[in-house]
């Protein structure tokens, strides 16, 4: 067996084990807000699909398009049309009985599918958690730029075992998927500095990753950045450096493909993309808890902005496993002190051309991890960058961090094995190391989002340094069972921030009946209720005193917890 | 000389990767020892089941950390009523219980002694004891008592009705004050609900008030969204028997402030105390304060 086909089978076995993984725990995994509107916007993309079939061309005017498009514009459409599609293909049809009310598009017949997962949700969710298997193998492929298979295997391990990635990861949303996006440019444009065949691959890459998340606009500030700094002889000779071919690919290919796989922007593309970016540019400030406060606006005073500034530093620190952390930092501080010690990443010609910008010089891996790392995570760094989402908002770094964590984890290998000559110890020292990632993965689900490393506490500490927990009203599954075992007579009961939509999706999934009651989000509907929840994050408390004056205690009647940390607090009317 | 300098290195190396090993194991452990060191629901049950048989009434209960008090109160709500859940502060409790977990303390304890301590598997249940300063006048609860006017500079003194929830001031329907339970810095308070008015003072005001030894009064804004919208302060003076004794203030940023006001001089006495609320951007400033006389 060639190296190469050893690294391809390496990367095959890993993406084929985390889709695995993730496929096997899904389900106990609930449903967010924002998942729940994907999942119908996916089913209405899909719709789309079907009336061209019926309707020809008349679907491709804008009454055609958006009924259907129309369904969550502000995020661009391949992950939905994904999910859609795979929703299509892979659910095990029930829907012409009595659910076929609770599908956003009209059900005309029995579906025929490959049946490959016995809940719809799964079905959804399948394309991310097979781009988050792509991923797996992504980052072994990119680790073996810069060290061994063993150690590159044991970078897609560190970056999968992270509990906040595995927990978005396994959602029919966009922030794992973005983060494969980012991770196959960074690979691209890294093979495009001597690759024209790369260089002209960047532009369709680039335009998929757009049309993932709006993430993808800062790409290319990063991949200049980097390209800046490796061409900085040029600059000081006040030279100009050669125009990549992959940025002119970027830049002319890269929204074509948005706008060819974007139906809704085909009737004014120049005024929906506008509407897009100003959404995100002027995106409001959600509620989020970070140490102990609630920040819901961009901060003002110089002291609140400092403070607030250390949010995705602290969050890095406080979630990422400690001895991926640990290694991580060894092997920055390891690549950032090398100059070329790689050999294919020094210069291989004497020019440079705007085919293969990168032929003459270093590629300085280091400072492209250190760039792909700290980039994403300094945006949010921003004081008047929203905080809402935490961790998902970078994640695009985790690949980057745990490439630089396979550096760290050669070095020890390098040190240790000479002292003690075992030949396994490579392995033994590989698995030590990727053992506490995984452990605590595993411990965390399904509330990655709560979860908090050993530096914070676990759980608990993460709740008393005053760390958010959760969002969109995930968490609330485990509690379906009693719910339905305390279900009112009067079927009055108050879901708080479990979306209609996702309480659609859990009666599909069998898992409420169809004709569960709900009462609506607003906290104006809790004296009405005779049962109802709270989702426990800081600035929920006003929804909990709805509860108290209209039941009339301050007894809930069910507290679900992770660790003892409360998340979600149900409250069942006195008799 | 390079030899020592690079057998220096390699025992550096060695140690610190090493240490990394180290962490692992230790983070590997920790990741699967934690979870068996939470508080079980027969370790809640069993301290709640103590607690109950020596509970008094009077006394206050809270969690350590204060994140596990939706636990606490699933075991012991009944114990835990509005009035003590959503308290002023813990001034006026001379025993405290403490269902404490991970060692954690209660800031309400600060200033008092420990009088009991037990284990209950990984919940510890604590009582502190202390000799709290009685309440001689709980603004709340007398809210009917209270004479509420807006003060307007070109109309003088426009005295408020008093109705069956609150007292409703004229021709502005937001101007009323009136008890109620608000959500002021994401905790939950009893409080009245007095919203300022712009270019007027509102003022509510008590009289023949036993005054103690000190005067609490807690003030905040109400509701997480209504405070994104403005950012106002809303000011609030107090004075016994037109004597300032005191000012505070609300902000988006103070949460739920309490402040203690020295009233020693004037303990024993009676008098009329009167709380002035201004404020020179009123909007969205859903205010909040209660307040106790003590000692």
């Amino acid at each position: 067996m060639t190296p190469r086909h050893r690294d391809s089978l390496i990367a095959a076995t890993l993406a084929i084990t985390v889709v695995g993984w993730m496929l096997a725990v899904e389900g106990r995994q609930g449903i967010g807000r924002d998942e729940s509107q994907y999942f119908r916007a996916g089913e209405h993309y899909w719709g789309w699909f079907e009336s061209v079939w019926q309707n020809g061309r008349k679907s491709l005017t804008r009454a055609g398009i958006d009924p259907y498009w129309g369904d969550n514009p502000e995020h661009p459409p391949l992950m939905k049309v994904l999910f859609g599609v795979s929703w299509r293909m892979f659910h095990r049809c029930d829907c012409t009985g009595p659910e076929r009310v609770l599908h956003p598009i009209p059900i005309i017949g029995k579906h025929r599918t490959l049946p490959l997962f016995a809940r719809e949700s799964t079905a959804f969710r399948f394309p991310a958690i097979l781009f988050a298997g792509l991923a797996a193998s992504l980052t072994f492929l990119f680790g073996r730029r810069f060290v061994g298979p063993l150690a590159a295997a044991a970078a897609a391990v560190l970056f999968v075992a992270q509990p906040h990635y595995f927990f978005h990861a396994q959602l029919s949303c966009f922030d794992a998927p973005i983060t494969t996006m980012a991770l196959l440019m960074g690979y691209a444009y890294w093979k495009s500095l001597r690759s024209p065949r790369w260089g002209l691959l960047c532009g369709p890459l680039y335009g998929l990753a757009l049309a993932t998340k709006h993430n993808a606009w800062l790409m290319p500030f990063f991949l200049v950045m980097h390209y800046l700094w490796i061409r900085r002889g040029d600059l000081r000779k006040r030279r100009l450096p050669p125009v990549p071919l992959a940025f002119i690919s970027m830049a002319v290919v890269g929204p074509l493909v948005l706008l060819a796989v974007w139906p809704w922007l085909w009737p004014d593309p120049m005024g929906r993309m506008r509407g897009w970016l100003l959404r995100h540019l002027e995106h409001e400030h959600y509620n989020f808890e970070y140490l102990g406060e609630n920040w819901n606006l961009p901060p003002k005073a110089l002291d609140l902005k400092l403070f607030r500034m250390t949010f995705p530093f602290v969050s890095t620190v406080l979630t990422v496993p400690v001895t991926t952390l640990a290694l991580a930092i060894t092997g920055a501080v390891l690549m950032l002190r090398r100059r070329g010690l790689h050999p294919q990443e020094g210069p291989s010609a004497d020019r440079p051309s705007w085919k293969r910008p990168g032929a003459d010089v270093d590629l300085a891996p280091g400072m492209f991890l250190a760039i792909q790392i700290l980039g994403p995570i300094s945006v949010l760094a921003l004081p008047a960058a929203p905080i809402f989402g935490g961790v998902k908002h970078f994640l695009p770094a985790m690949p980057f961090l745990a490439i630089a964590a396979a550096v760290g984890l050669r070095w020890m290998t390098g040190v240790l094995v000479p002292l003690v000559r075992v030949r396994a110890l490579p392995y033994a020292l590989a698995a030590v190391l990727c053992l506490p990632s995984v452990l605590e993965t595993r411990r965390s689900h399904p509330d990655g989002l709560a979860h908090y490393n050993l530096l914070a506490g676990g759980f608990a500490g993460g709740a008393s340094l005053g760390m958010n927990r959760q969002f969109w009203g995930y968490s609330v599954q485990p509690m379906l069972p009693w719910i339905l075992a305390n279900r009112p007579p009067s079927n009055a009961i108050y879901w708080h921030d479990v979306l209609a939509d996702a309480i659609a999706m859990y009666a599909r999934d069998g898992r409420l009946p169809l004709g569960i009651g709900n009462l609506g989000a607003d906290e104006a509907a809790i004296p009405n209720s005779d049962l109802g929840i709270v989702i426990h994050e800081k600035h929920f408390s006003l929804f909990e005193g709805r509860f108290w004056d209209s039941y009339g205690t301050t007894r809930p009647a069910y507290v679900l917890t992770k660790e003892g940390v409360p998340l979600v607090i149900g409250y069942k009317r006195p008799k | 000389m390079s030899e020592p300098v690079d057998l220096r290195r390699r025992r550096a190396a060695t140690v610190a990767a090493a240490g990394i090993v180290f962490l692992a194991l230790v983070e590997a452990a920790a990741a699967l020892i934690a979870p068996s060191r939470v508080p079980s629901d027969a370790d809640w049950r069993a301290a709640a089941t103590e607690l109950r048989a020596a509970f008094r009434p009077g006394d206050l209960i809270v969690a350590a950390p204060v994140w596990a008090d939706p636990v606490m109160r699933l075991h012991l709500g009944d114990l835990v009523p509005q009035k003590v859940a959503a308290r002023l502060d813990a001034g006026r409790f001379g025993r405290i219980w403490v269902l404490s977990q991970h060692g954690a303390e209660a800031p309400e304890t600060a200033d008092a002694a420990r009088a009991h301590r037990a284990r209950h598997g990984a919940l510890t249940l604590l009582r502190y004891d202390r000799a709290a300063p009685a309440v001689t006048y709980d603004f709340l609860d007398n809210w009917q008592k209270a004479r509420v006017l807006r003060i307007d500079p070109a109309r003088g003194e426009l005295l408020c009705e008093r109705q069956p929830d609150r007292h409703q001031c004229p021709e502005i329907g937001f101007n009323f004050v009136k008890p109620q339970l608000l959500e002021m810095g994401t905790t939950l308070r009893n409080a009245f609900y007095a919203q300022p008015v712009g270019g007027a003072t509102v003022a509510v005001e008590f009289a023949d008030v036993p005054i103690g030894r000190e005067l609490a009064v807690g003030v905040g804004l109400h509701h997480v969204w209504l405070r994104k919208v403005a950012d106002g302060t809303v000011r609030l003076r107090v004075l016994i028997d037109g004597a300032e004794i005191g000012r505070t203030e609300a902000t988006n940023r103070n949460g739920w402030r309490v402040d203690r006001f020295d009233t020693s001089s004037r303990a024993g006495k009676t008098g009329t105390v009167r709380f002035e609320i201004t404020s020179d951007k009123p909007y969205s400033r859903h205010f909040g304060f209660a307040a106790e006389a003590r000692g």
